[in-house]
């Protein structure tokens, strides 16, 4: 299926008659996209869809204000990433964990869920991931398994190339020495 | 000709390309480099992350979120103004009505005679003091005054109907 420009949901949304068309189209191409990246730092499935859904909502309600100086992809990412890490760091705040114990709550989520069908490297993968520092699994995740540009991270994120470069080169390092000790060979 | 421009004299000065790069970028580029080959590795290992969502999920995410937002947003259209004043005829009877009202309410409220809010007030805090105070106090502060004084001939129930009858709880309040 041919992928639908920005540029043209973005004509169609300025325009009344076509404004639904235009954010079908949107949710379309960029449901799916929001969702997995939301899942990967909020780890629970139910917490997702309550924040997806909000993501959306503040797109429809601000995507007419959007200006053409950002992609809209790296928009909508960056209202997703700001949400999710909203959300996560009330979560610390109500539970009253301390940032050690973060991991381990995320961790035993991801053990509960019931919709993880992972193998087993896929499994300690996660768990690596969930030893890193949040900007840190952030960045991995969108390098990773987004295969974003440093770039497009960097304007997701506001932070700069070079300390993306070096978040991501710390990240794989602790990732592999953390596989490496759960003896997943690679 | 080609080997007159390579043994130029102007070539043999220009030994350096004038490209620089960051400081420390050898090393930078060392590390990113392993880095890279480690994700690489991996990659060859986890390429998914395992995470599942429920049958038909984003199908009903995505009418979920379009009930949120394009639906919603047909009944959001701006509400309709509903004129209070539809003929100036209105307007100046219901002004008319609230200038009747409010007179009314003034004039009366002036027209009362001052002395019963007074007097209602003074009462009401003589009985409360007579409440207040204790009934053995009462009894103590009569006999100490009146002790000389005859006994009446009267009962009891006759005595009280006539202080009742002759005198306000102003007055009893005032003697004690």
């Amino acid at each position: 299926m041919k992928q639908v420009e920005d540029s043209e949901i973005l004509e169609k949304f300025s325009n009344t008659k076509t404004r639904n068309e235009a954010f079908n189209l949107l949710l379309n191409k960029y449901q799916q996209k929001i969702y997995w990246h939301i899942r990967r730092l909020v780890i629970d499935h139910d917490d997702t869809d309550d924040l997806v859904q909000d993501v959306f909502i503040k797109v429809w309600k601000n995507l007419e204000n959007f200006r053409n100086d950002s992609q809209l992809y790296t928009w909508i990412y960056r209202i997703a990433t700001n949400e999710s890490i909203t959300f996560l760091n009330k979560q610390k705040q109500r539970n009253n964990t301390p940032l050690d114990e973060v991991s381990a709550e995320l961790e035993q989520t991801l053990v509960a869920s019931s919709y993880f069908d992972g193998d087993k490297a896929q499994m300690k993968l996660q768990k690596a991931l969930l030893t890193l520092p949040e900007k840190q699994r952030l960045i991995f995740n969108m390098k990773y398994f987004d295969d974003l540009k440093y770039e497009e991270i960097a304007a997701i994120t506001g932070t700069s190339v070079g300390a993306l470069k070096a978040s991501f080169h710390i990240a794989v390092k602790k990732i592999e020495t953390f596989m490496l000790n759960e003896d997943i060979t690679f | 000709m080609e080997e007159n421009l390579e043994h130029s004299d102007w070539m043999k000065g220009i030994k350096e390309t004038g490209f620089t790069v960051p400081s420390g970028y050898f090393d930078d580029l060392n590390t990113g480099i392993k880095a890279r080959i480690s994700a690489e590795r991996l990659r060859n290992v986890v390429q998914e992350t395992g995470y599942d969502v429920p049958d038909g999920y984003f199908e009903k995410l995505h009418t979920t979120i379009l009930t949120k937002t394009t639906s919603q947003s047909v009944s959001d259209t701006k509400p309709k103004v509903v004129r209070l004043w539809r003929s100036n005829i209105l307007k100046y009877a219901s002004a008319a009505c609230f200038l009747i009202v409010a007179g009314a309410g003034i004039y009366f409220n002036y027209n009362q005679p001052a002395t019963i809010n007074g007097i209602g007030y003074t009462d009401a805090a003589a009985e409360q003091m007579l409440f207040d105070i204790d009934e053995e106090v009462i009894i103590e502060h009569i006999e100490a005054n009146y002790r000389d004084e005859q006994k009446p001939t009267a009962t009891e129930e006759a005595l009280e109907n006539y202080i009742l009858n002759n005198y306000s709880q102003n007055d009893l309040t005032g003697n004690l």
